[in-house]
């Protein structure tokens, strides 16, 4: 085969007369005898008188000499010369220029960057607008903002924003596609556990509603879906948390001294306390997040409360098209170092942003929740804190009088949500949840054991962290399941147990008559 | 006085008439730079030609043409005569080609429509229109290594040596590609084998 190739090229170069005569006999030879040979020199013949007559020669052009020899003459003068280094000389002269602008301006730069972001602040501070209009906020959603942390940002309540703190105490705020963990009635369930009567609903109505007004102002939105949230709304949920368990501690004395640790009966009565709540609710913060399609960055920004209520009809009808309009905020985020540090403030860290499909949660550097100037107020935020958390507890499910000691504790976290999820079960019948949870410990047990210390119940949360990346492909569905059929069986036990204890007292006395008789 | 000068000469080789190109080269450097536009009369069209066939595209034809020959007016005083004029003319040419085809494809990254799609085919007489159409469309299939070697060789009738040096490769090589480009233009041919062949 390379043989026949080799002899092909040969008769290429032979129809090209690029053979030495020794070649050409050679070639002559064998082609007397091979009829393979006669027929592909006739077809490279024919292949090269086609590219010969296929192809003409170009047109003379009688005045190409003439022009080269103008741009000859051209290209010795120095100018023509010059031109090969206009690049060059360009370059230089603008950095020249530039030198002396910086030398006579040395803020130009810094001048002309500090315009574009205010340029961009303004473009997007415009037109905002409460998005928790104080009429769409129920009582119960205000008391689940208390314990729970989270507010619905549509009527249709499929968006949540959760406010949130890390392990370092580091703020941050979570749009949430839906509300993971929180049962129904919870106002309802805090009212019914404290004996609430008629006078005293009133007031925890009163104290829930007068929260509204100034929630509303908390959330902005505009039509360039930014969001823009004032930090204030931290402690507000402090001082609402003060405001409820201060009440709760009057109304309920004995209720509360069962619930709370020793000493927090007297604390939620103090008169720290009612500053506290006073300082919050005087507090005006006029520095936003701004979190918007390009950017996040912190500004001031005024809000006029006696404007909006003026326009407050108009508003409602704008708000309702929106919320028809906007039923999910969509972001991209393309971080702007220069923006988010758009204040300069020189503790003010990056924003931290971690989304993913079902949520979005934004980190807040420390120094942007405002300061309540209260004389203890860390030590009043931290038992805030705690309490809130016992009573978040205490009205989760209704359990009111739990033995601690037969309980399970169950304490769940999503792999990308700080919200944890925390289970309390009495020991009866739990199997079926215990189970589906202990298939997923023994996987976890099997494959890494020493990290997994089951005396830590937050080392779970890294195993799932490890398993599931994204909060969507955690069984949220049938987790809710299996705890929904726990509990119509414990509501099944305890009507059970209702009846025994009914019948016991009747088979005692039978058996006591019986023993006289023997 | 005299033997000094001569050691100043350079030496030129002995077999040279005043009108070919070794003594025109050697006047202009000597200083008569006339005797550069003789050179560019005398070579012009094979070069245009040259570039012609290589990109494929009369528009740019003497605009490139004009880049060799200033290339060769500023280069001419350092000419070794170790080859022929022509062999070093048609090296920068074909150079000059390669640089354009470079730039083309830098460009072609950028834009999305590439210049090529743009560009007019090969000239050709009206009667064979049909006929050199197809064969035209064929050649500008082959690639640029075996396309230019074929029509250097069968269009401007340079030798497989002049080729060689032409494009910078052995004479083995050039030999090889323009039966590669042959048999490559008869494989696209051959639907049209009743027609052409």
């Amino acid at each position: 085969m390379k043989n026949i190739y080799k002899k092909y090229e040969l008769l290429s170069a032979y129809v090209d007369n690029e053979l030495s005569d020794a070649e050409i006999k050679k070639l002559e030879d064998e082609l007397k005898f091979s009829k393979d040979l006669q027929n592909k020199l006739d077809e490279l013949k024919k292949v090269k008188q086609l590219t010969a007559s296929s192809v003409k020669s170009i047109n003379e052009n009688p005045y190409f000499d003439t022009r080269v020899s103008a741009t000859l003459k051209n290209g010795t003068t120095w100018i023509f010369r010059l031109r090969n280094f206009y690049p060059v000389v360009g370059i230089i002269a603008l950095s020249i220029m530039l030198m002396v602008v910086l030398k006579y301006n040395p803020g130009f730069i810094n001048n002309i960057v500090e315009k574009q972001k205010s340029n961009i602040s303004d473009f997007y501070k415009q037109n905002l607008k409460p998005l928790l209009y104080a009429a769409d906020l129920t009582n119960e959603d205000i008391f689940n903002f208390a314990f729970y942390h989270q507010l619905p940002l549509d009527n249709s309540k499929h968006q949540y924003l959760y406010l949130g703190s890390g392990p370092n105490g580091n703020k941050y705020f979570e749009i949430k596609n839906s509300n993971q963990s929180i049962a129904g009635n919870n106002l309802e369930k805090f009212i019914k556990g404290l004996n609430l009567n008629t006078a005293q609903r009133r007031q925890v109505d009163s104290i829930l509603s007068s929260y509204a007004d100034n929630l509303q102002s908390q959330v902005l939105v505009n039509e360039k879906n930014t969001v823009a949230i004032n930090p204030n709304i931290w402690n507000f949920n402090k001082a609402l948390v003060a405001d409820l368990i201060s009440f709760a501690a009057r109304a309920n004395k004995q209720k509360m001294r069962n619930v709370l640790p020793a000493g927090f009966e007297n604390y939620f009565n103090s008169s720290s306390i009612a500053r506290f709540v006073n300082e919050v609710n005087s507090t005006n913060n006029n520095k936003y997040i701004f979190i918007t399609p390009d950017t996040i960055f912190s500004d001031s920004f005024y809000f006029d409360k006696s404007k909006f209520n003026e326009q407050m009809k108009k508003l409602n009808e704008e708000m309702s098209k929106m919320n028809k309009e906007n039923g999910n905020f969509v972001f991209n985020f393309h971080l702007d170092s220069n923006l988010v540090r758009l204040n300069n403030l020189p503790s003010m860290n990056d924003f931290k942003i971690f989304f993913d499909s079902n949520s979005c949660q934004i980190h807040l550097p420390q120094i942007i929740v405002p300061h309540i100037p209260v004389k203890d107020f860390d030590s009043i935020a931290a038992n805030l804190g705690r309490a809130g958390d016992m009573f978040n507890k205490m009205f989760s499910f209704d359990f009111p009088d739990i033995n601690k000691s037969k309980n399970f504790n169950y304490k769940y976290f999503y792999s990308d949500s700080a919200k944890g999820l925390k289970f309390n079960f009495r020991a009866f019948r739990f199997d079926t949840t215990f189970n589906f949870n202990n298939k997923k410990l023994n996987r976890l047990y099997g494959k890494n054991f020493r990290k997994f210390k089951f005396s830590n119940p937050d080392s779970i949360a890294e195993f799932y962290k490890q398993f599931f990346s994204d909060s969507t492909a955690f069984n949220q569905k049938e987790l809710e399941k299996e705890l929904q059929q726990v509990q119509k069986q414990m509501e099944l036990f305890q009507k059970q147990m209702e009846q025994w204890q009914k019948q016991m007292p009747k088979n005692k006395k039978d058996t006591t008559a019986k023993q006289i008789e023997i | 006085m005299k033997i000094k000068r001569k050691k100043h000469e350079v030496q030129y080789p002995q077999i040279l008439n005043l009108d070919d190109d070794f003594s025109l080269i050697k006047r202009f450097i000597e200083g008569d730079e006339s005797t550069f536009n003789v050179l560019m009369l005398r070579h012009k069209e094979k070069v245009r030609n040259i570039i012609y066939l290589t990109l494929n595209n009369h528009e740019l034809v003497d605009d490139i043409a004009q880049e060799v020959f200033i290339t060769v007016y500023k280069n001419l005083g350092r000419f070794r005569f170790e080859s022929q004029f022509t062999t070093w003319l048609y090296r920068i040419t074909i150079n000059k080609c390669k640089d354009h085809l470079r730039k083309i494809r830098i460009r072609s990254i950028f834009t999305a429509i590439s210049d090529s799609d743009n560009e007019p085919g090969y000239t050709t007489s009206p009667e064979d229109k049909d006929t050199a159409e197809i064969v035209r469309a064929g050649i500008s299939k082959l690639p640029e290594k075996l396309r230019v070697p074929l029509l250097l060789k069968d269009i401007e009738g340079l030798s497989y040596q002049e080729i060689a040096e032409a494009v910078q490769c052995e004479i083995g090589t050039v030999k090889s590609r323009i039966f590669r480009a042959r048999e490559s233009l008869r494989n696209i041919l051959k639907p049209y084998e009743r027609e052409l062949l």
